[in-house]
């Protein structure tokens, strides 16, 4: 199965952003330092993930690498780490998004070290929630995730950082406490059946449930899912979020924290409650296409940007779930795909907001404007994503969406059809942005505007130049991932 | 009484015997370190004999136990107290507190919390209760100047004499209608019936209040936040941890020992959890005092306790005692952390006051936070495996609308903690300065913290532990 040595490279991932955590907090010496440290701490990660997706990027079936301990024997709990196509690309995703983070955050001031530490931490994190496959190691890695984005919004935030960071916390804590209790549930229905206990993943899907049974637990998992991802009705605290955090925790929490509820609705709720998600697959699409289209509205109405792009991602992620709502592994396989270039494009995207508003000093539309005599190299960046954002062919996102459209046709036409004008309003409230920051005359009294640093084209231009590979040449996204999603969809009836 | 017997009780002779020489020796010296020292020692001594000792004599007296779980305690309380008292030498030492006096009261409670941890019988329960709660209405407010302090060991004292009457005619009661006060056939009174049968019931219900009083559930809990603002923070601790948890203790005893016998209560327990988990968390929100918010959250702990002793199972009981032991080290770190920044002019507790503290002085910022997060329930840190056990045994025991309550409960306690933690890192104003602190101080928040850690990640020796104590 694998033909690298025992290394614990699973740990690696999940341990290497903890000790540069705590190297963080522990020197004294100077915040450069400390910046420096990050960053090294992040390309290492990064270079691991990059030697695994080298190793491992040609995809296969089941579990590309694994590692077992015994943690708590009592209630049959153990240290499971494993990774397959799928927890690799968002391996990826995060390792490298991190990088970029750490760069973006690079101008912060206040409480440097604390600040890193925390990024760090929530990179741990989040390399654990997409690893884990014993359930109370997943629900762990789950919470402790949140709690480094709770302080990011809540120290380093905007005027609301306290009221959002703590709604934030809340509103995803109720969900997950609901995912508790169905996992206990769970567990003790599978020991009752089979007299063994246990919180392992592919022991716990083999449990025989009743329909009733299955509805309860999936509904217990949907509701964490649901809120973190966020689809329509359980949304309202991510555009709060969103607007009152820090640059680096909008990235970071549009580009991996929301990622973290589809990938569970992929690897824990649908494959454990198959006949109930099933059943339940059109409550989801409608869900879904309700949330893209009225999210895309929402967008269209906002004057902050932040906001705007806190919109845009919901809609977005609505398509992503009308993708795994349809069924198929065309589907499935955009809809991963859609969730990975969005991290990109999105990330991207409020890297820039945060540029302009360093430039600027403020978020709202009507206050900006003009901005292509100014800056222009800042302003190419910003067309380009946003172009990728609304998903123009050739550029990252396309090769998705259409996956996702062309899948959900194949089972489901008239969700495909109904989606599709979802594609028109991206298309409209991204070039309402478009149209509101670049264009236009630039608004009276502002002074002399720098263009893009040196650090700055470095967080954009690896973006961008994976933006438009991977819109041409989506094939490294598309190759690890048949082989699970085709297990995925084959184990489930 | 046989010499054996003696032998089997010397962890508690220890704090006794110590606590009796200190009085003696505060007498003639007043200088209060070595005082405390002395009692430090003496409860780190009573700890190890607690821990080294064999198993002694299934009872003694007819009143006590020594068997591992109560050894188990035994030792719990009096490192608790060696804790306590750690934290008591520089507070003690800068309100001139009588050092002899307070020494010995602090050795005597931990004494009465050991014996109740292992009580068998009615009586053992009555004395051992009440030579502990007596200890603390004194400790309440021993700080003479502070009027908080007065009015709070005033409170106590009324509350916790009508208390104390609720339980010696409760017991009458019990004693009425099934002849005996030892524990087991006490209970199985309330099986067999008869005609006797509700008089044992209304008597088991009086004890209950008077236990209830005890680990403040709701309605009986008004006393706590103003307890808890009143007395010194040293003696908040060791009210949060020792005299809380030794009434879980017994609770936990006295029903292991009857299996089935409660069944009739189980309606009323039942309320009585819903009505402390809701009311606790409602009241610990708005608060701004943080020694009140954390008495308010501990009235939403004692709820949690009563989720896992409902089901009656030998998990739910391993659960309580495992929770309790996690509940008593994050609570100590947490008063600790208030006694470690007060000054002589008073404790900090106005959350107004520990604003950005946790930058300047990250130590014991961070203590705080990881203490309060445990309480909370956070994973990584013993409260999560708590929590996580006490929810498993109460679904697993069928009471799964109680496990939501609870739940529903530790996402309310996240808000309220979360703010202070927010709070304490929170940048706005420059922090104001506050004790620095002891070595000693830091020692023992050093222990605690780690604990804390260790139980969150490591649980598995303590779950085991746990689980082959219950008798």
């Amino acid at each position: 199965m694998t033909a690298l040595p025992q290394f614990p490279w699973l740990s690696l991932l999940i341990g290497l952003p903890l000790a540069g955590a705590l190297l963080c907090l522990l020197q004294r010496r100077s915040d450069g330092e400390c910046r420096w440290l990050a960053l090294t701490t992040t390309l290492g990660t990064l270079a691991v993930s990059l030697w695994l997706f080298v190793a491992f990027g040609s995809g296969g079936e089941g579990w590309l690498l694994r590692e077992d301990a015994a943690w708590i024997p009592r209630f049959g709990i153990r240290y499971t780490l494993a990774l397959d196509g799928i927890s690799l690309l968002l391996v990826m995703l995060t390792a490298f998004l991190h990088a970029i983070a750490v760069l973006v955050a690079w101008p912060e001031q206040r409480r440097v070290p604390l600040f890193m530490a925390l990024l760090l931490v929530l990179e741990s994190g989040l390399m654990g929630v997409f690893l884990a496959v014993d359930l109370v190691l997943f629900y762990l890695f789950w919470e402790v995730m949140l709690l480094p984005m709770v302080f990011l919004i809540g120290i380093w935030g905007e005027a609301g950082r306290r009221r959002a960071a703590i709604r934030f916390f809340l509103y995803t804590l109720a969900g997950s406490l609901a995912m508790l209790l169905a996992m206990i549930a769970l567990y003790l229905l599978h020991g009752e059946q089979t007299g063994s206990y246990s919180f392992a993943l592919a022991e716990l899907a083999r449990t025989q449930l009743t329909l009733t049974q299955e509805y309860l637990l999936f509904g217990g998992f949907l509701l964490a899912f649901a809120i973190k991802a966020p689809l329509v009705p359980f949304h309202t605290w991510q555009p709060e979020a969103l607007s009152e955090s820090p640059a680096v925790g909008a990235l970071d929490l549009t580009g991996l924290l929301l990622k973290t509820g589809i990938y569970g609705l992929i690897r824990f709720a649908l494959p454990l409650f198959p006949h109930a998600a099933q059943a339940c697959l059109p409550l989801l699409a409608a869900l879904a296409l309700g949330g893209l289209f009225y999210a895309a509205w929402c967008a269209y109405g906002e004057d902050d940007v932040k906001r705007i792009l806190a919109y845009s991602s919901i809609s977005h992620l609505g398509l992503v779930v009308l993708g795994l709502a349809a069924w198929n592994a065309t589907a499935w396989q955009g809809s991963i795909v859609l969730m990975v270039t969005h991290g990109l494009t999105t990330g991207a995207l409020f890297a820039l907001v945060a540029m302009l508003r360093q430039r600027t000093g403020t978020r709202s539309l009507a206050e900006l404007g003009g901005l292509w005599g100014a800056a222009p190299g800042l302003s190419a960046c910003f067309l380009l994503f946003a172009l990728a954002s609304l998903g123009l062919p050739g550029l990252a996102n396309f090769p998705g969406e259409i996956l996702v459209l062309l899948g959900t046709f194949r089972t489901q036409p008239l969700w495909a059809l109904l989606a599709l004008p979802g594609l028109v309003f991206a298309a409209a409230y991204l070039l309402r942005l478009v149209q509101g920051t670049l264009w236009g005359p630039a608004p009276a009294g502002r002074g002399a505007m720098a263009d893009l640093t040196l650090r700055e084209w470095l967080i954009l231009i690896p973006l961008a130049l994976l933006t438009i590979w991977l819109g041409l040449h989506p094939a490294p996204l598309l190759t690890p991932l048949a082989g699970p999603v085709q297990a995925a969809l084959g184990a489930l009836p | 009484m046989t010499w054996f017997d003696l032998i089997a009780l010397a962890p508690v002779l220890i704090l006794v015997f110590g606590a009796t020489t200190l009085l003696m020796v505060g007498a003639w010296h007043h200088q209060s370190a070595p005082l405390v020292v002395g009692g430090i020692a003496v409860a780190l001594a009573a700890a190890i004999a607690a821990g080294i000792a064999p198993p002694g004599p299934p009872e003694i007296a007819g009143m006590f136990s020594c068997t591992p779980y109560a050894r188990f305690f035994t030792a719990l309380w009096a490192l608790g107290t060696a804790l306590v008292l750690m934290l008591s030498l520089r507070y003690a030492g800068e309100r001139d507190f009588a050092a002899g006096e307070y020494v010995s009261l602090v050795l005597f409670s931990a004494a009465g919390m050991a014996l109740l941890s292992g009580s068998t019988s009615l009586i053992g329960l009555f004395l051992s209760l009440e030579s502990f709660t007596l200890a603390l209405y004194i400790l309440v407010s021993f700080h003479r100047n502070n009027d908080p302090g007065a009015e709070a060991g005033l409170k106590y004292l009324v509350l916790g004499a009508v208390a104390t009457g609720f339980m010696a005619f409760g017991i009458a009661l019990i004693y009425a209608a099934s002849g005996t006060f030892h524990l087991p056939e006490a209970l199985y009174g309330l099986q067999t019936g008869g005609q006797l049968r509700p008089w044992a019931l209304l008597g088991w219900g009086l004890v209950l209040v008077a236990l209830g009083f005890k680990i403040s559930l709701v309605p009986f809990h008004l006393w706590t936040p103003d307890v808890y603002q009143g007395a010194p923070a040293p003696v908040t601790a060791l009210l949060a941890t020792g005299s809380k948890g030794a009434v879980g203790a017994v609770l936990v005893l006295v029903l292991a020992r009857a299996p089935g016998a409660w069944h009739d209560l189980v309606p009323l327990l039942w309320l009585l959890a819903l009505a402390t988990m809701l009311v606790g968390s409602l009241c610990a929100l708005p608060q701004d005092n943080l020694k009140r918010l954390l008495a308010y959250s501990s009235v939403v702990h004692m709820g949690y306790l009563l989720i896992a002793l409902l089901p009656g199972s030998a998990d739910g009981y391993s659960a309580v005692v495992f929770y309790l032991t996690i509940y008593a080290v994050a609570s100590l770190g947490a008063f600790g952390v208030i006694t470690s920044l007060s000054t002589g002019q008073g404790e900090p507790q106005l959350l107004s006051r520990w604003q950005g503290l946790g930058y300047r002085y990250p130590w014991r910022g961070a203590v705080l936070t990881l203490c309060l997060l445990s309480l909370a329930g956070m994973p990584l840190t013993g409260g999560f495996i708590g929590k996580f056990v006490l929810f498993h045994a109460a679904i697993k025991g069928g009471f799964t609308g109680l496990a939501l309550v609870g739940i529903v409960a530790s996402l309310v306690s996240f808000a309220y903690y979360l703010r202070v933690v927010l709070v304490l890192y929170s940048s706005d104003e420059p922090a104001p300065a506050l004790h620095p602190g002891t070595a000693l101080e830091h020692a023992v928040l050093l222990v605690c913290a780690s604990a804390v850690l260790l139980l969150g990640i490591y649980p598995a020796p303590l779950l085991d532990l746990t689980a082959a104590l219950i008798p």
